[in-house]
């Protein structure tokens, strides 16, 4: 196809200049993770989905290893212990209502920690440019494309908002038990308003640098690192086939 | 903008934009408040961490409070799409915090529904814009649909039989088609107090402030 031809010359020239192209970055390219992320789903979802958790457990701490982020993965594996835990190993120590109930619940939660786990390796080594790349590279359209770059970006802003106002009613003894059962509506008022507030100023500064970067423009923009499929993505498929593999063949026994 | 331009008073409102083109300014609007929406939902999910009672309480706060938020969005949509648009942001943040994919399927539905809501409101009628919210609200179903679909199923899965046939059984009796419909409903009702709650609020906060 041609646009990729003039993209390629286009991405020539502007290393011509001297631009240097910054190194492809660590994890998954973002269109292998969303891929994986709407097949876990799936599997997970299923009625017979507790067969497909270890799989998924392991592809969890497969993913996580290679980026390095280890904190987090000890809360992964800290979480699925304890979930786990309520909903395998308590209703066979203690045979009650109660904890029959609890391991429902627990059992239940445990597929969306997996779920959010492999999605968390998305959101931490994706960009909102590399984001954007990969969306353009799958033809997605353009408004949905930006759109997704665009929340990535914001995300840390209104956390940090949140955080700050959170912290401001601290300060005031308004955060408590007791405040938010009296009043709920009003605590959360009290929250919420000077959140949004806070968060849409913040995002007239960012929308503006946005649209002096060029995001209201019609030409496509042509990323430094192409996504690509890479060696890690190949080791990624290889490890999702064996573990599938091997869950269909424990089935069978 | 070209429809900044007040109607005459007599007239009927300035007819949205037919055309699908966002600018960047929509784009981000978009953005900005699917991510506010979903920290919201998430900030009422965590003060119900709190205490248990607490969360009592603040479960079927959430689509209430989140109602803020939205209604706030709405009154920036000038044109058809970014309802759906903002239904498509919000399901791949759902996808992403780990809800069955069904449940981001509902949000584009219900976004769809709410989208046709708005264009008969002609994109200017808060009546419309709260009944939005209202349809919208039905997704907080979502995270049980796998559940919903085939209760006995999954308990099944879980082995729960060994743990007595009379516990299974009630469990299966309680979660029947009327107990998921009297869940849609309770959602769905506290969507439209949400809608009224952030219309509400609107007048109060933001429109002094210059943000509605």
């Amino acid at each position: 196809m041609t646009p990729i031809d003039v993209d390629g010359t286009r991405r020539a020239s502007a290393l011509a200049v001297g631009v240097e192209a910054p190194p492809r970055p660590r994890g998954l390219d973002p269109r292998a993770a969303i891929v994986l992320i709407v097949a876990t789903s799936v599997v997970i979802m299923q009625v017979d989905g507790v067969r497909w958790m270890p799989a998924a457990l392991v592809l969890v701490i497969a993913l996580t290893m290679w980026e390095g982020a280890w904190r987090r993965l000890v809360s992964e594996l800290v979480t699925v212990a304890v979930l786990a835990a309520f909903a395998f190993w308590l209703p066979v120590v203690w045979q009650h209502p109660v904890s029959a109930t609890l391991g429902v619940g627990a059992a239940y939660m445990l597929r969306f920690v997996l779920v959010a786990a492999v999605a968390a390796h998305l959101v931490a080594t994706t960009t909102p440019t590399r984001m954007s790349a990969a969306l353009r590279a799958w033809h997605v359209p353009r408004p949905v494309a930006v759109m997704l770059g665009v929340m990535l970006r914001f995300f840390p802003v209104v956390a940090n908002e949140a955080r700050a106002v959170l912290d401001a009613m601290r300060l005031r003894g308004l955060v408590g038990a007791r405040g938010v059962t009296r009043h709920p509506l009003r605590a959360v008022e009290r929250f919420v308003v000077p959140m949004i507030a806070a968060s849409l100023r913040g995002s007239e500064d960012l929308s503006a640098a946005a649209i002096l970067r060029g995001l209201g423009s019609h030409r496509v923009p042509v990323p430094l690192v192409p996504p690509r499929f890479g060696a890690g993505d190949l080791l990624v498929l290889l490890l999702v086939v064996a573990l599938v593999t091997a869950t269909l063949l424990l089935k069978g026994l | 903008m070209s429809d900044t331009a007040p109607a005459p008073a007599t007239a009927a409102p300035t007819p949205p934009k037919r055309s699908l083109r966002f600018s960047p300014r929509d784009i981000i609007n978009v953005a900005i408040f699917a991510v506010i929406y979903f920290i919201v939902v998430f900030a009422v999910a965590m003060l119900g961490v709190i205490s248990p009672f607490v969360m009592i309480v603040t479960l079927p706060l959430t689509p209430i409070v989140a109602g803020i938020p939205y209604m706030l969005f709405l009154t920036r949509v000038r044109h058809a799409g970014m309802v759906a648009l903002m239904g498509v942001a919000l399901a791949a943040l759902d996808l992403v915090i780990g809800h069955p994919w069904q449940s981001a399927l509902i949000i584009i539905v219900l976004s769809l529904i709410g989208e046709a809501i708005m264009a008969a409101g002609k994109y200017r009628s808060t009546w419309a814009a709260i009944w939005t919210y209202t349809v919208f609200s039905a997704w907080f179903i979502g995270p049980w649909v796998p559940f919903l679909l085939d209760p006995a199923g999954y308990i099944a899965s879980y082995g729960l039989e060994a743990y007595g046939e009379e516990y299974a059984q009630s469990f299966r009796e309680l979660v029947t088609v009327p107990t998921i419909l009297l869940m849609v409903l309770s959602t769905v009702v506290c969507g439209f107090l949400g809608g009224l709650l952030g219309s509400r609020l609107l007048s109060k906060h933001f429109r002094k402030a210059g943000l509605a």
